[in-house]
């Protein structure tokens, strides 16, 4: 049930079906980050940056280190990732099965502690916060979306879309729910249980419940992996939209290129390193730079940070 | 497979403890409930097989020795007893070793501390060793040998705080007699909390044979004497004497089942609780392997596609089942008599001493243990079938719906029961005369109470959306979501509430039946009762004529009047042929009660008729008997016949169903013996000051320790709390179902807690508190608890205003409904609710955040 927007962003942003490099609308920021020189040339990537001083970051990762277990058998999901998130971005993080990218998702987002390293969210240091601070944090300043049971089945479309809200005791912005819901066009399945809706359905009402608070950023994990490429379009249209009409920020973990085609930006991990970055990327450069980071992604491009 | 499966026990030991649990509560709710009722039929066999312990008895046909009740009615046309006569030629007899008489009564022995000796309810009875049954043998010091020496049991000893050789006061038939305590003797535990005092067999011969018969003789044989043969050789003397000899065999058989027979009633009700408690101990079971296995599926889809035959799936699901069943069901047995045990103890701090052995016998530990293994493997089969087919690549698909059973037969079975036990129930209460109402009633109450379980996933998640209005209003988002989690499986919520469900239908009937039985006590007394002040005399024990005395001889007592109460046979004397004599009770009422302490209905026209030497009779006995007034009436009593003409029929539900003579003319027809006065009945003096009355009652009754003077009010609820006393062993019941209650509740919370680890993650990630969190869970568990309480609540309390109908004859004449005590069991369902939530509670809220989010 796609809403009226997509018709209004179609003409604003270039899609990636167009199969060609397009000038996101945040051009400015996009040209004065991507000057960072050494990169897969062939993708037109550029080794991964720290925001200069004075951009507007909206989350930032600072030698974050991430083990599982311990001992000889520990993992290192993630070993000393720095990365600046912007205001007002659509940014995706990509890279292989098991480059960590889910766990910097989560460490990001507060769901997981890191083993060291800071990460500040919106201005608070998420790493320093404790239990019920992050429960606040998650609460009031972040949206979520996951790739699947993102909805609870006993309430319907529109209470779990203001679920976040009635959690913190806040009241209903009507005029912003009813553009939220008709942005991800449910307006007529709103009294609708999750089972009464389709793959795709349920996944924008599921954004429209991360939106519905207004949240300093939203994280999405994979939240297209379970729909089909119409579905898919929907969602991922209606993010970008959230982002270009409403201000939105939006991180986004996906192993699919075509979805981080509608990013503002790509950051790719490999082996627990942020190991390349792409400006308005399309499904073509998504996917020559995954294959520039090839079978052998461990060693990663020329001046990324490796494994130690 | 079994590597699998024991793998997987391992690996989910949580859930595999919490599937056994569920299989263990159902188990000890049936085998504790069996348990239960085998200890008290074995209680009573114990006392009956120690009481009635002679080869041969001699005794009037159709009599039952060794019956707890022993003053019964006199059968037709038959001798009242055996006469004592008879005694030295059974003793002459070959083969007879020992003749003992039956004598006994009951009465009162004074403690040490002046006070009555005494545990419970149980009464104290008086009675003579038989020199046949060993016991004589036993006793430590010396058999009594004159009439003012006694030999107490070795229990009732110990509550006396009496030592052998001490001096004391028995109060027998009413009246003080001075004793010594010469010896004592043990005889276990088939006293039953009874207090046995052994005296002397002259001295009882004098108190309860007074007119030289006794109910039975017990003839112990000499050694190589057959009981047949000795009962061989009494038959003549026997039918001489208008008696029957009976072998002990007999005898010993006869009186157990006159026991189970009165024990009837406990009996069946435990027994249909016993059912009721395996149909919810196979819910709570069912549940439980319902769920486990459908957050296995994906499992289970997974060994399939690795070539896993849907057979070999089948098997391990049924295989574990079958393991935890049998796990269970033995831990449920241990557990289930633990219960008892428990109960037991309980009682016994009661005073109510139960059989010193728990039984465990063959068929309640077999049916226990078939029970639970049998419905777990049942419960499992219907999942694990549907797992075993389910084709492995829709089980591995993210989301796993799986399709409820229709819950329509069970609820088209419970709504095809609901209205036959209705209307069995209202058959019952709208011809209360039909012998068959009390089967009647019982059946329908039993039919709406499975009918209700039937119905709860229909009734339940109807009934929770009304309660948890409050909660969805008043607690945003916990109410709303609990109220999800709650009706999103109805047949689970249904299954978890049903234990409470039926222990609160039986509270709530037995409160409405307490209260009502109150009510129409109260509604009586303050009816007819007018005296100043009642004497009443501990049950099992009465006043006797020198008590009325005293009593009456106290400065500002105007008048004090017992009511007599005895058996005697009633006979018409008809010119047309006349009726056959039948056993009736008879009051004895002096005609100067009536209008003073005691006022009854058309009371002018009955004392007038009790001056003239008349008859006054109920109006429903004289119906059922089809008397009338001017019929002539023959009374015959152990002690003597009297012919009376019916004067004047009465109502008074005070007086009883029973004939009315002036109470000086009863020991002209009955012995003290057969005659109880429980009550008596003062009036006090015009001007004269209460208090001084009252103290100079309370001064005259001390010596008797078991008589209390008690005003209008203070009788009303000593008759209440005779009521309460009956009610003790349902509310043990109640505990247990409370108990069972509660850890259902836990095993399903923390089950659907596991069961929705990923949605808790959701929730928690979007911002929900861990406070919150557990408060969802908290209300999830109030609002099942709370639930099952009303529903259970309002079965009982309709099902019982159905009784004042059908009981308004044995004086249940109002329907009182105790909404002070019911709105205390809702509370008492919240805080059950309350306490089951905070482990699941915990749980829940210890779950990483991350467990949602990631996925398996």
């Amino acid at each position: 049930m796609p809403g009226p927007g997509p018709a209004r962003s179609r003409g604003r942003h270039a899609r990636e079906d167009d199969g060609a490099p397009t000038t996101a609308p945040g051009s400015a920021l996009g040209s004065a980050l991507g000057s960072a020189p050494g990169s897969p040339a062939a993708a037109g990537a550029t080794p991964p940056a720290l925001a200069p001083p004075g951009t507007a970051v909206i989350a930032s990762a600072r030698a974050l280190v991430k083990d599982y277990g311990s001992g000889p058998t520990a993992v290192r999901a993630l070993a000393g990732v720095d990365v600046d998130l912007r205001r007002g971005e659509l940014t995706a993080v990509m890279g292989p099965s098991g480059s960590g990218k889910s766990t910097l998702m989560h460490c990001l987002a507060g769901l997981d502690r890191p083993t060291s390293g800071r990460v500040v969210v919106d201005g608070e240091e998420v790493s320093a916060l404790s239990e019920r601070g992050l429960t606040r944090l998650r609460r009031t300043r972040l949206g979520f979306v996951f790739q699947a049971f993102n909805l609870i089945p006993t309430l319907t479309a529109r209470e779990n879309i203001t679920l976040p809200l009635d959690i913190a005791r806040r009241p209903v912005d009507r005029d912003l729910l009813d553009e939220v819901v008709a942005a991800v066009g449910l307006a007529d399945r709103l009294d609708h249980r999750p089972s009464e809706l389709s793959g795709g359905q349920q996944q924008r009402v599921a954004c429209a419940r991360a939106l519905v608070t207004r949240p300093a950023v939203v994280f999405a994990d994979e939240p297209t992996g379970n729909l089909d490429s119409r579905s898919s379009g929907e969602v991922l249209g209606f993010l970008r939209r959230s982002v270009d009409t409403l201000g939105q920020s939006v991180v986004m973990v996906t192993h699919d290129p075509r979805a981080a085609s509608y990013a503002h930006r790509v950051v790719f991990l490999a082996d627990g390193a942020l190991v390349a970055e792409l400006h308005d990327p399309t499904s073509a450069s998504v996917l020559d730079v995954l294959a520039a980071l090839g079978p052998a992604g461990s060693t990663g491009p020329p001046g990324s940070p490796g494994l130690p | 497979m079994l590597t699998l499966a024991v793998r997987g026990v391992r690996e989910h030991l949580v859930r595999f403890a919490l599937s056994v649990l569920a299989v263990t509560l159902g188990v000890a709710f049936v085998a504790g409930t069996f348990a239960l009722r085998q200890m008290l039929a074995s209680t009573f066999d114990d006392i009956v097989a120690t009481t009635v312990t002679a080869d041969a008895y001699v005794q009037p046909p159709g009599a039952t020795t060794g019956d707890p009740g022993a003053a019964a009615p006199v059968p037709d046309g038959a001798a009242a007893g055996v006469p004592l006569d008879l005694v030295p030629e059974v003793e002459a007899l070959p083969g007879v070793a020992t003749v003992t008489p039956a004598l006994q009564g009951t009465g009162v022995l004074v403690g040490a501390d002046g006070t009555a000796v005494g545990s419970g309810g149980a009464p104290t009875i008086l009675t003579v060793l038989d020199p046949g049954d060993g016991l004589t043998d036993r006793v430590v010091g010396r058999t009594p040998a004159a009439a003012g020496e006694v030999v107490l049991e070795s229990a009732a000893l110990a509550r006396s705080g009496l030592a052998v050789g001490d001096a004391t006061r028995l109060v027998v038939l009413g009246e003080l007699r001075d004793v010594r305590v010469v010896g004592e003797v043990d005889v276990g535990p088939a006293t039953a909390g009874a207090t046995l005092v052994f005296l002397e067999r002259g001295a009882a011969q004098a108190l309860f044979a007074p007119d030289g018969t006794v109910p039975s003789l017990a003839v112990h044989a000499a050694a190589g004497t057959s009981p047949e043969t000795l009962v061989g050789r009494l038959s003549g003397l026997a039918a001489d004497a208008g008696a029957v000899a009976l072998t002990g065999e007999q005898v010993r058989a006869d009186a157990t089942a006159a026991v189970r027979e009165q024990l009837g009633f406990v009996s069946a009700f435990l027994l249909v609780f016993a059912a009721v408690a395996l149909f919810v101990g196979a819910f709570l079971i069912a549940n439980t392997f319902t769920m486990s296995v459908r957050q296995r599926l994906r499992e289970f889809a997974l060994l399939r596609a690795v070539g896993a035959s849907p057979a070999q799936v089948f098997g391990s699901i049924v295989a574990q089942a079958a393991v935890v069943g049998l796990l269970g069901s033995a831990l449920g047995v241990a557990g289930g008599i633990g219960l008892v045990a428990a109960l037991r103890a309980l009682l016994a701090g009661m005073g109510a001493q139960l059989a010193g052995r728990i039984p465990v016998d063959a068929a309640t530990v077999g049916v226990s243990l078939a029970v639970g293994t049998l419905v777990s493997v049942a419960a499992a089969a219907l999942p694990a079938r549907r797992a075993a087919l389910t084709p492995p690549v829709e089980a591995m698909r993210e989301v796993l719906s799986v399709r409820e059973r229709s819950l329509r037969p069970r609820t088209a079975a419970g709504a095809l029961l609901g209205p036959l036990g209705a209307g069995a129930v209202a058959l019952a209460a709208a011809r209360p005369d039909e012998d068959a109402a009390t089967a009647l009633l019982a059946t329908g109450a039993g039919l709406v109470l499975v009918a209700v379980l039937l119905l709860g996933p229909v009734v339940a998640p109807a009934a929770i959306r009304v309660l948890a209005a409050p909660a969805v209003a008043l607690l945003r988002p916990v109410g709303r979501l609990a109220r999800g989690n709650v009706t999103r499986n109805p047949r689970r919520t249904a299954s978890t509430a049903g234990a409470l469900t039926i222990g609160m239908a039986l509270v709530g009937a037995a409160s409405v039946l307490a209260a009502s039985a109150q009510g129409s006590t109260t509604a009586l007394v303050q009816r007819e009762v007018t005296a100043d002040f009642v004497l009443r005399a501990a049950p099992g024990t009465t006043v006797g004529p020198t008590l009325g005395e005293r009593v009456a001889a106290v400065t500002g007592v105007a008048s004090a009047s017992g009511l007599p109460v005895t058996v005697v046979t009633a006979t018409r004397t008809d010119p047309a042929g006349g009726d056959r004599g039948a056993a009736a009770p008879l009051t004895g009422v002096d005609p100067e009660l009536l209008g003073t302490g005691l006022r009854i209905q058309d009371g002018g026209t009955v004392a007038a008729a009790l001056r003239d030497g008349d008859l006054a009779v109920h109006a429903a006995l004289a119906e059922d008997r089809g008397w009338a007034v001017g019929d002539t009436l023959v009374l015959a009593g152990a002690a003597g016949e009297r012919t009376a003409r019916i004067g004047a029929l009465h109502t008074s539900d005070g007086i009883g169903r029973t004939l009315v003579l002036p109470a000086a003319d009863l020991p002209a027809l009955q012995p003290a013996a057969a005659v109880e006065t429980s009550t008596l009945l003062v009036t006090t003096a015009e001007g004269a000051d209460p208090e001084r009355v009252r103290a100079g009652l309370v001064a005259a009754v001390r010596p008797y320790v078991v008589v209390s003077v008690l005003d209008g009010e203070e009788f009303v609820s000593s008759l209440a709390d005779q009521v309460d006393r009956v009610l003790v062993i349902l509310y043990a019941l109640l505990g247990l179902s409370v108990v069972i209650a509660v850890l259902g509740i836990v095993n399903t919370l923390a089950l659907s807690v596991i069961e929705r680890t990923r949605e808790i993650g959701l929730l928690r990630a979007v911002g929900l508190g861990r406070l919150q969190l557990a408060g969802t869970i908290t209300v999830e568990s109030v609002l099942t608890a709370v639930t099952g309480t009303l529903v259970g609540l309002a079965v009982g309390v309709g099902l019982a205003s159905a009784l004042p109908r059908v009981y308004a004859d044995e004086g249940l004449s109002e329907l009182v409904v105790p909404w002070s005590s019911l709105g205390a069991m809702v509370a008492l369902a919240v805080v059950v609710g309350v306490l089951a939530a905070v482990w699941p509670a915990v749980r829940a809220a210890r779950l990483p955040v991350l467990d949602a989010v990631g996925q398996e």
